[in-house]
């Protein structure tokens, strides 16, 4: 029952974490990406002026 | 347009520090370790009572993350300013991350202390409402390209939402009591407090951490937007 | 008087609406069959057991009620888009709420005509029998109906406009009405059944706050949704 349980508690404290740092993953690629857009779609501005 | 273009560069937002990310989950990993520590195995619950530290401060931090929408929606609407809409669209995103989070955790929790990965009980079904009504904001968000509509829709689908959530907390409890005793979380050991406190408030600066960081990213995604618009106006 | 003109207004757009449906048939007929057919696909899945279907008969006239509905809402303001309609019925003088408000009775009488249709064939198919109390039970389903229409009227207005209209509206719609649904099903089934509890007047007192906040709520919130 006890080992079942530590079972559980592992899973928990290792989900928050995975879901935390999954999250902290998407908000960087998330910001590479716009930043690339950003850069990109200025910069064809400038060359079509 | 030069100017234009300079004053969306210098109001480009700055990337927040990784450092700032390291020392929230640093703070994050003393608190879970301290708690864990410190925190004896409960009578019925044995160590399962650990997950409360995660589990707790996620809910709470989901009902946060959910109040700043309202809050962000009102002011929207009151003041027009786009600013508040990326809040609210921010804090609706890290917030149904938080919610989800509090689901999963609860069903690990609840599987071996009552048997069940699911039961109907008032706070868990509010929460999974909540959370689809989070995930319905965000879908709305995604499916109107006006910037302006899509502000002003998604503040009255926020509000809307935020004083739906207080009934429908209300109507399951009245539901589940007139077939059976709600399930009660055994009352809390003093013990074990402060470990909740100190979780929630490290919690709460990785919220804070991912709010920032993705209003930061909205406003470089709006920044891009116009910048495109204006290329296409400007050049064709 | 400038509450009779608007009035006049609501009135105006109601009739508007429901004269389109009548001369059509064609969308009220196809949204009330696909109503039915709901019923008949859940009798399929629940029954033959006579008392088990008797069980399910309210829930499954609810769901029925739902996911008809959400078809009904769409449909007031698709018409008005795809004719160009909307821009200028958005330019007419007087408040705005009027064309909420005109559109809110309009799927009223609309869903009313559908929920008899739904309502009688589900009271024959799952074999329910009709309780001395049943002028509560039609207001329990009033009650209800009208929560739906006011939420679903409100959503259509904006999922209508999107890019995913048919998945917007009941991803919005559904999880709002879960009040509706937990308080109707609820109260039905007490009614139904002996109510030696009275609980039916507590879900009615529900429902028709939940009635009256939704409606003070969205008559607000329209103003900044019907914006171009």
């Amino acid at each position: 029952m006890i080992a079942s349980n530590e079972t559980f508690v592992i899973a928990a404290y290792a989900l928050t974490w995975l879901v935390l740092l999954g999250y902290v993953w998407r908000l960087v690629s998330k910001d590479g990406r716009a930043r690339g857009d950003y850069a990109r779609v200025s910069g064809r501005g400038e060359d079509l002026r | 347009m030069p100017t234009n273009d300079r004053s969306l560069d210098s109001s480009l937002p700055r990337r927040t520090g990784i450092w700032l990310a390291f020392a929230c989950f640093a703070v994050l990993g003393a608190a879970q370790a301290y708690s864990i520590s410190n925190s004896p195995a409960e009578g019925d619950m044995g160590h399962l009572q650990k997950i409360m530290y995660v589990h707790v401060p996620a809910a709470w931090m989901t009902f946060l993350a959910f109040f700043v929408v309202l809050v962000f929606s009102v002011l929207y609407l009151w003041r027009r300013r786009e600013a508040y809409d990326l809040i609210a669209a921010s804090a609706a995103e890290v917030g149904a991350v938080f919610n989800g989070l509090t689901l999963a955790l609860g069903m690990i929790w609840g599987r071996p202390t009552w048997g069940v990965w699911w039961t109907w009980d008032a706070r868990l079904t509010s929460t999974l409402v909540l959370f689809l009504i989070f995930i319905g904001y965000l879908a709305l968000r995604g499916f109107v390209d006006d910037p302006g509509q899509r502000a002003r829709w998604s503040a009255a689908v926020g509000i809307i939402g935020a004083i739906n959530v207080p009934i429908v907390y209300m109507s399951v409890m009245w539901w589940r009591t007139l077939h059976q005793q709600p399930s009660s979380p055994s009352t809390l050991d003093p013990a074990y407090t402060l470990g909740l406190r100190l979780n929630a408030i490290a919690l709460l600066l990785v919220m804070i951490y991912f709010i920032r960081r993705r209003y930061e990213i909205a406003r470089l995604e709006r920044a891009a937007e116009q910048a495109a618009q204006m290329a296409a106006m400007g050049g064709r | 008087m400038a509450w009779r003109d608007d009035w006049r207004r609501v009135r105006a757009i109601a009739r508007k609406d429901v004269t389109t449906e009548l001369r059509a048939k064609a969308g009220f007929n196809s949204v009330a069959s696909l109503g039915v057919t709901i019923l008949i696909l859940l009798g399929l899945a629940l029954g033959p057991d006579a008392q088990a279907l008797r069980d399910a008969a309210v829930g499954a006239v609810w769901l029925a009620l739902l996911f008809s509905g959400v078809l009904a809402f769409n449909r007031s303001f698709q018409v008005e888009l795809e004719s160009g309609a909307l821009e200028p019925l958005l330019q007419y003088p007087g408040p705005r709420w009027t064309i909420f408000a005109g559109k809110l009775l309009g799927n009223l009488i609309f869903l009313t005509l559908m929920v008899t249709i739904v309502v009688a064939v589900g009271v024959v198919l799952f074999s329910v029998r009709i309780p001395s109390r049943w002028p509560t039970l039609l207001g329990v389903l009033a009650l209800g109906v009208v929560g739906l229409v006011v939420l679903g009227t409100f959503y259509a207005s904006m999922a209508s406009r999107s890019r995913a209209r048919e998945v917007l509206l009941p991803l919005l719609l559904f999880p709002m009405l879960v009040p509706v649904l937990v308080a109707a099903t609820t109260a039905s089934k007490a009614l139904l059944g002996a109510d030696l509890m009275h609980d039916a007047d507590a879900w009615i007192r529900l429902l028709a706050a939940y009635d009256v906040i939704f409606l003070i709520a969205t008559f607000l919130a329209f103003e900044h949704v019907i914006e171009a």
